[in-house]
């Protein structure tokens, strides 16, 4: 709770988590937002924005807005979905791998540095072409399957360090199982890690989206951002100076991943106060400039 | 000596999980493995082509386990078939021109960024709490948040497109012919340096913040305040003292960064038209042209392998605690 | 009375916060003779090493030493100091060995470098002049000169000790503050580094600020004892004095919070 408190204190906190409302809010509330289906043509083809149609149409007549606003859905449901997924692997295994050692470790952590050195999109981009034209649903998976080596890691080595601590020890001698310690007494001294890694996850969930379907991978029929940003490309929006067709999607993912960034950040203040340079420093600025002392 | 031949036999066992990817695949898609991997071919491959195709990728009348050492050795003697699309061009050979290219984007952009993160992020963790920490670290969080084909786009919108300072495509201009003469170099710079700029805005921020946070974590130990202790000057203490240590854990976080330069420079190459791996990547993705797609991880599995090995010798040079052990 | 190696007048810290201030260091007032061996002691958190660091102007924010306090050292008050003198004073004057000196040396920089970057610091030497000068300061803490081009990672926890004071000893300081250096350290180790820097302060002639919790330990050592309370210097007092007539109430709380187990002073027979 003092957690929680102390990132809504923080002014990161507080503008990235407004912004995801807002996002959130304005994917929920998509069909009150447009009078336009996202997939019918409801215009000329390439008409710059307008009063009729805000960020203008596609080549194919599509309104760009309600594509945009459609779309949030899939970015945010494929973000958090392969985000969720990505961190309950990479904190389970973490946990197990740290508090249990040995052979199970040694395991875990083979295989960890092994899929952290296979380079991850090239890895992404064979998966889904055998799969071919792959789902939101379909991405998600494959991103939750492949992408959890860097939550492995991180909750690893903090699990080991959190193991030597007196009250793990105590818990021990007094015969917890080993399943009540890693569940009651590691993880929640983890949550911030846990926070990181899931925040991070998302962001990296959305971008890989994205880019997969960018890159000609994704299931054409969908209305996500990376199919908007495939279909401009091939419809050269750029050339044709159809600007408005490549850049909304553009900047919703920007503005997407600075939401996640910024609340990523702040958790990470938080939990590390070395990091924070918070309202202590401005008063102590303040009483030098004075001269009520030095250092 | 020990630890680097324990890092090549993890980097061989690396390569090998990579070429079992492939391997395994097309034969767990359901269908018939032949038929997915060649299928886009059609009638134009004959039965003496198509048979060549299928030994090296171990499709051959034999128990899984020899078809799967066929394959193996067929990657490990650099046969990575032939391109379906660009028939009968080896897919070594496609993707070995199209490498050239993209080391050279990704090399220029990492040693770039790299340095110039690290000096943001340790000027930042110096004067941290003042105005420049600040402004480094709102660079950060854009940095780290705007994807790779965000920044490329908008890039292209801008200085290709409308204030047309820069080239939309190609690595230089095709009209002049390759060579080592300062017309076809400042060709291939100008060419460049969007991609280059794209990249290197997309991975500074990472950089910079990683060795801020490694150098605040580190400020507080011992032998720096006893290296203020010591008389010894700011700039002195900052650099051999905080920077030098702090170097340590940001360049072990640049083998992991790799991934994602490789993974960035794969999208900034399809936007800018840069005839590097990603470009011809994707020319592969829509022709549904297997062996070049499986190709690809092969040449990236073994790019990102070398530049974690050339990480693993930085490190044994920069920690001596290493050297003797 | 001949000048003090260190006056201390008014001296008050705080650890500034958010909303309020913590006053770590309260009005705090007293000196060192020359070549005497000072103990300063208390429970942790009571503010003596915070004093220690402050010597030195060796804090960062949030820490604040406020106006009115004095740290005078041969008669110069460091609080005055600009940055270039304050850097040159560092060392030449007042050495320190931290709390855990095991990781005071940096441990990317071979053992001779760290001899040469604080003598190139305050004075003109060539690397050869300063290996010289370093196997010299070695030998008087008995440390082979071979193990100048030794890595500190190579060296066991007692030897980083005894160099971190010999490079202590560089300079000629006429102070050397030890804040707890022998906690992470076993007895015996603790008890010969004391008798050594002992025998150092009777030939080099530097005094010592020694700060620990083990007023037992320290009691065997010293001339002289401030005892600390919460921010405050409640008595200061002869070694002899402390131990057998303690004269305030939370000296004798600290003596008979601990088993009384130490031996005679060390110093008479440590004069070798």
């Amino acid at each position: 709770m003092t957690l929680l408190k102390q990132l809504m204190s923080n002014r990161k906190a507080v503008v990235g988590l407004t912004l995801l409302i807002l996002i959130i809010l304005v994917a929920i509330f998509a069909p009150v937002l447009t009078e336009y289906s996202p997939v019918k043509r409801v215009g000329r083809p390439h008409q710059p924005p307008s009063w009729d149609h805000w960020l203008g149409t596609t080549r194919l007549g599509h309104d760009v807005f309600s594509r945009l606003v459609y779309g949030a859905r899939v970015s945010l449901a494929v973000g958090f979905g392969a985000g969720l997924m990505i961190t309950v692997v990479g904190t389970v295994l973490g946990i197990i791998a740290g508090y249990r050692g040995g052979v199970v470790d040694e395991v875990i952590n083979f295989f960890t540095n092994m899929v952290l050195v296979v380079p991850n999109l090239p890895l992404l981009l064979v998966l889904a072409a055998f799969i071919g034209q792959a789902s939101p649903l379909v991405i998600a998976i494959i991103l939750g399957a492949t992408s959890w080596a860097w939550g492995v890691r991180v909750t690893r080595a903090e699990t080991l360090s959190i193991r030597q601590r007196d009250y793990i020890k105590s818990a021990e001698m007094l015969g917890e199982p080993a399943w009540r310690i890693m569940a009651f007494e590691i993880f929640p001294n983890l949550l911030s890690i846990v926070g990181i890694n899931l925040i991070g996850s998302v962001i990296f969930a959305v971008i890989a989206e994205a880019t997969l379907e960018f890159l000609g991978l994704g299931d054409p029929n969908t209305v996500s951002w990376g199919i908007m940003l495939f279909n401009a490309q091939n419809a050269s929006a750029l050339s044709v100076g159809a600007w408005w067709d490549l850049l909304s999607p553009c900047l919703a993912l920007a503005l997407l991943g600075l939401s996640l960034a910024l609340l990523n950040f702040a958790i990470d203040e938080v939990a590390n106060p070395r990091l924070r340079t918070g309202g202590m420093l401005k008063s102590w600025t303040r009483m030098v400039r004075l001269g009520e002392g030095k250092l | 000596m020990t630890f680097l031949l324990r890092r090549i036999a993890f980097y061989l066992a690396a390569f090998i999980t990579a070429a079992t990817i492939n391997f395994f695949l097309p034969r767990l898609m359901p269908g018939d493995p032949i038929e997915i991997m060649f299928a886009s071919a059609g009638s134009e491959l004959s039965l003496e082509n198509l048979n060549a195709l299928k030994l090296t990728f171990g499709f051959i009348d034999a128990p899984l386990h020899e078809q799967y050492l066929a394959y193996l050795k067929s990657v490990f003697t650099g046969d990575l078939g032939r391109s379906i699309k660009y028939f009968p061009l080896p897919v070594s050979e496609l993707l070995g021109r199209a490498l050239v290219w993209t080391l050279g984007l990704v090399g220029t952009a990492t040693i770039v960024s790299f340095s110039l993160g690290t000096i943001l992020g340790i000027m930042a963790a110096w004067r941290r709490g003042k105005l420049f920490d600040s402004v480094v670290s709102l660079i950060a969080i854009f940095s780290s948040s705007v994807p790779a084909i965000v920044v490329s786009l908008i890039l292209l919108f801008v200085f290709g497109y409308t204030l047309r300072w820069f080239p939309n495509g190609y690595a230089a201009d095709p009209l002049l012919d390759p060579g080592l003469n300062w017309t076809y170099v400042s060709s291939v710079i100008y060419h460049g340096t969007l991609p280059m700029l794209t990249l290197v805005l997309v991975l500074t921020g990472g950089f910079a913040v990683t060795m801020r946070n490694n150098m605040i974590n580190l400020l507080g130990e011992d032998y720096i305040v006893m290296g203020r202790a010591k008389g010894l000057s700011d700039s002195h203490v900052m650099l051999w003292y905080a920077a030098r240590n702090a170097l340590l854990p940001t360049v072990s976080s640049l083998a992991i960064a790799m991934g994602t330069v490789l993974g960035g420079s794969l999208i900034v190459e399809v936007v800018f038209n840069y005839p590097g791996l990603g470009n011809t990547l994707y020319q592969a993705i829509l022709a549904r042209d297997y062996p070049v797609i499986q190709g690809q991880l092969l040449i990236m599995t073994g790019a990102m392998l070398i530049s974690n090995f050339v990480v693993d010798l930085s490190y044994l040079l920069l920690d001596p605690r290493l050297k003797k052990a | 009375m001949t000048e003090q190696v260190l006056s201390i007048r008014n001296l008050t810290i705080d650890y500034v916060g958010g909303d309020s201030n913590f006053r770590a260091v309260k009005d705090v007032s007293f000196d060192i003779a020359p070549g005497e061996f000072f103990g300063l002691a208390g429970e942790s958190g009571c503010g003596k090493s915070t004093i220690a660091f402050a010597v030195s102007r060796l804090h960062r924010p949030p820490a604040l030493i406020r106006s009115g306090s004095e740290i005078l050292v041969g008669g110069r008050n460091v609080l005055d100091l600009d940055d270039e003198a304050l850097r040159s004073f560092r060392w030449r004057e007042v050495a320190m060995v931290f709390q855990s000196a095991m990781n005071s040396l940096n441990p990317v920089l071979t053992i001779a470098d760290q001899f040469y970057d604080v003598l190139r610091a305050h004075s003109q030497v060539t690397r050869e002049q300063a290996r010289t000068r370093a196997a010299e300061l070695l030998k008087l803490v008995d440390i082979s000169p071979d193990r100048l081009s030794a890595y500190p990672h190579q060296c066991s926890g007692g030897m980083r000790q005894r160099i971190v004071i010999a490079i202590c000893l560089a300079l000629n300081p006429r102070l050397l503050i030890m804040d707890e250096p022998t906690t992470a350290l076993d007895v015996v180790v603790q008890r010969e580094i004391l008798q050594r820097i002992d025998v150092l302060r009777k030939k080099l002639g530097f005094a010592v600020l020694f700060i620990t919790h083990d007023l037992g330990l320290m009691v065997q050592v010293s001339d002289r004892i401030g005892i600390m309370l919460e921010g405050e210097l409640v008595e200061v007092n002869d070694a002899i004095t402390i131990y057998n007539a303690p004269q305030h109430p939370y000296t004798r709380r600290l003596w008979a919070s601990m088993p009384r187990l130490h031996g005679e002073q060390i110093k008479p027979e440590a004069n070798l």
